[in-house]
């Protein structure tokens, strides 16, 4: 079995959030439920003062200390899935505690006040246990593994689009938005992403793009002292997040 | 029987019908919200998903463990100058358990499956696991041995085996609920292998102030119509007991805020400067809260005062409930991989929903106080032939 991983190339990233607009229309999340995202910083101060950005999806860790604190394992890393950290919508009792071990906070409990108003879930009153039911939706629906919307009362996160590349060729070592073949196959970001900053592949495979890419272009991983290990891997200047640190004004 | 315990007359019926309104009430309030709003009705969010629910249920749970700790003094180590207090201790751990369980209860996403989930998936790697079996176990042994005592088998060999199974089961529940806390790396102001410690100093803290109030309430706040081996109890060791726990409470918080306030990680020296120390809540939490009643109880005279007692137990109890929230809250405040992104600390106030689920668990805490002062002797003591008659005086159960 594969074990996916992503590449993001942050010199070819221009912070369009195209990745952040298709995961949320494939997914069908809420405003604010931002499974994949691009977080926009600064660093520094005038005149050496820097504007950046990070894509940031779940990391897929290979330790994810979220299923580590899970009571219910409800949380669960399928290493026949190629690796990917799935949540059980039907085992997860919204402790929350997964949220709290996350060190990259890409967990999401969207049962909360809605980022924008009119709230959505109100415009779209959910039906068959759905927290909310839009007239449009990816039919894909599995609850086992978080994929689908969501149950009120639950945790949610990224599944690397599971429900596409679970159907992707047995044995393939990249899967390439560019190849007719696969491109039904390529998780949402990495298909949408304009400048072609994001690779995914098969991480076990020594084949891969994916392996190419990182010994090639000296890929990293973030937050690597936690442990954690993730599966997605940046290349290029500036990964990482500062330090947080108050405004003056 | 002692017939001055106020709760066993109108007064306490009074109380137990305002508590049920209260609990009715507040109880009401709060499904009402969770139904039509779900948990939109709360103020946390996916970037802060712990708040004063948490808060509250950690409160009442390591107050629990504070009064099994007291009540082991006696039935563990043999001090038996405390024995007038035990069986008060041990009632009062049970219920405040039981509170705080129906207020975490309600700000899970799922209740009833939490009950079938955690035992089916045997998830032994989570603290919260274990957190589940050490709290079961808690309150069972807390039954257990209360069952005892109702009985009047307070010394047999299986007594004191469920005395000390029941110590053993408090110290695993109140330091895992710690770990829960301190095994976080990725928080560093939790961080801490030595929290267990510092829970088990401020879990006895207010043990002692929930001990030392609801003793009071049961005799009217006059410490004469006590019977007599509680009053030596109150104006002997337990004082002292109290005043060297609020000390060493502050010597932790001190401690706390020294190492954070010294460390360059913003992530725990923006809590303290910019959060804690920026809040007037926080420092007054301290100041009324831990040092005046530490300066009051260090006062020879002052401390067996029994005004100045039941100030300072309430004053500790206001002052380590927001010793907890501030404790919860502070490992959050920071936002978690954002950078700049975040714009400031996350900002977080409790809705009226958190505040009416709090008031609902200290409502059901007053419910079964009452009833338990009406339908148990909780001043009872064993038979202790070497001790005078008259100090035994309300050793009979009443139901």
């Amino acid at each position: 079995m594969a074990k996916w991983g992503m590449v993001i190339d942050l010199d070819k990233c221009t912070g369009c959030q195209a990745c952040t607009t298709a995961c949320s229309m494939e997914n069908n999340t809420l405003p604010g439920e931002s499974w994949q995202d691009v977080l926009f910083y600064h660093e520094g101060e005038y005149p050496t003062a820097q504007m950046k950005w990070l894509p940031r999806p779940c990391m897929q860790c290979e330790k994810p200390s979220c299923v580590y604190v899970c009571p219910t394992r409800a949380t669960y890393k399928d290493e026949e899935a190629g690796g990917i950290v799935f949540v059980d919508w039907n085992k997860c009792i919204g402790c929350k505690y997964c949220m709290i071990a996350c060190p990259y906070g890409v967990r999401f409990y969207a049962d909360e006040q809605p980022l924008v108003e009119p709230d959505i879930r109100d415009v779209y009153p959910g039906e068959d246990g759905q927290m909310w039911s839009p007239p449009y939706q990816n039919p894909e629906q599995d609850w086992r593994r978080g994929i689908g919307i969501q149950p009120k009362g639950v945790v949610s996160k990224c599944t690397f689009c599971h429900h596409k590349v679970s159907k992707a060729p047995e044995g393939v070592a990249d899967l390439d938005e560019d190849d007719p073949e696969l491109v039904e196959y390529v998780p949402a970001c990495v298909r949408t992403c304009p400048p072609k900053a994001r690779f995914f592949g098969d991480l076990d495979n020594p084949e891969s793009n994916v392996n190419r890419l990182i010994g090639d272009k000296k890929g990293v991983r973030l937050l690597d002292h936690t442990g954690n290990r993730p599966q997605v891997y940046y290349l290029g200047a500036g990964a990482g997040i500062p330090a947080f640190s108050p405004r003056k004004s | 029987m002692s017939d001055n315990n106020v709760m066993k007359g109108g007064l306490g019926t009074v109380l137990l019908i305002l508590s049920v309104i209260v609990l009715v009430a507040s109880f009401g309030f709060v499904m009402y919200n969770l139904m039509s709003h779900g948990h939109a009705s709360f103020n946390v969010s996916s970037s802060l998903p712990w708040g004063q629910p948490i808060s509250t249920y950690l409160y009442f749970a390591l107050a629990s463990s504070g009064l099994g700790l007291i009540a082991s003094l006696p039935l563990v180590f043999g001090f038996k100058q405390y024995y007038g207090l035990a069986k008060r201790a041990i009632f009062l751990a049970f219920i405040i358990l039981v509170s705080g369980m129906a207020v975490l209860a309600l700000e899970l996403g799922h209740t009833f499956r939490m009950l079938w989930a955690i035992p089916f998936n045997m998830q032994i790697q989570s603290a919260m696991f274990w957190m589940g079996v050490f709290y079961a176990a808690d309150l069972l042994f807390l039954l257990w041995k209360f069952q005892k005592m109702e009985s009047g088998d307070w010394d047999s060999k299986a007594t004191r085996t469920i005395g000390i199974a029941s110590f053993l089961g408090v110290l695993l529940a109140s330091g895992n609920l710690a770990l829960i806390f301190g095994m976080m790396s990725m928080r560093p102001f939790w961080f801490d292998g030595l929290l267990p410690i510092y829970f088990y100093l401020t879990a006895v803290t207010s043990g002692l102030a929930a001990l030392v109030f609801f003793t009071y309430l049961a005799y009217g706040f006059q410490r004469g119509a006590m019977p007599e081996k509680l009053q030596q109890t109150l104006t002997g060791g337990l004082p002292k007991l109290f005043a060297a726990a609020l000390g060493l409470t502050i010597l932790f918080v001190a401690v706390r805020a020294i190492t954070g306030l010294y460390s360059n990680n913003p992530e725990i020296y923006y809590v303290w400067t910019d959060y804690l120390f920026a809040s007037p809540v926080y420092i007054a939490s301290v100041v009324l809260g831990l040092l005046v009643p530490f300066a009051l109880m260090m006062s020879t005279s002052l401390r067996v005062n029994p005004g100045i007692q039941i100030l300072v137990s309430v004053l500790t109890f206001g002052g380590l409930f927001a010793e907890r929230y501030f404790f919860v809250v502070g490992g959050q405040v920071i936002p978690l991989f954002k950078g700049t992104w975040a714009w400031d600390m996350i900002q977080y106030t409790p809705s009226i929903t958190e505040w009416a689920l709090t008031v609902m668990g200290s409502a059901l805490l007053f419910t079964l106080y009452v009833l338990g002062e009406k339908f148990f002797n909780l001043s009872a003591t064993p038979e202790q032939p070497a001790m005078s008659a008259a100090a035994d005086q309300p050793r009979q159960a009443t139901a």
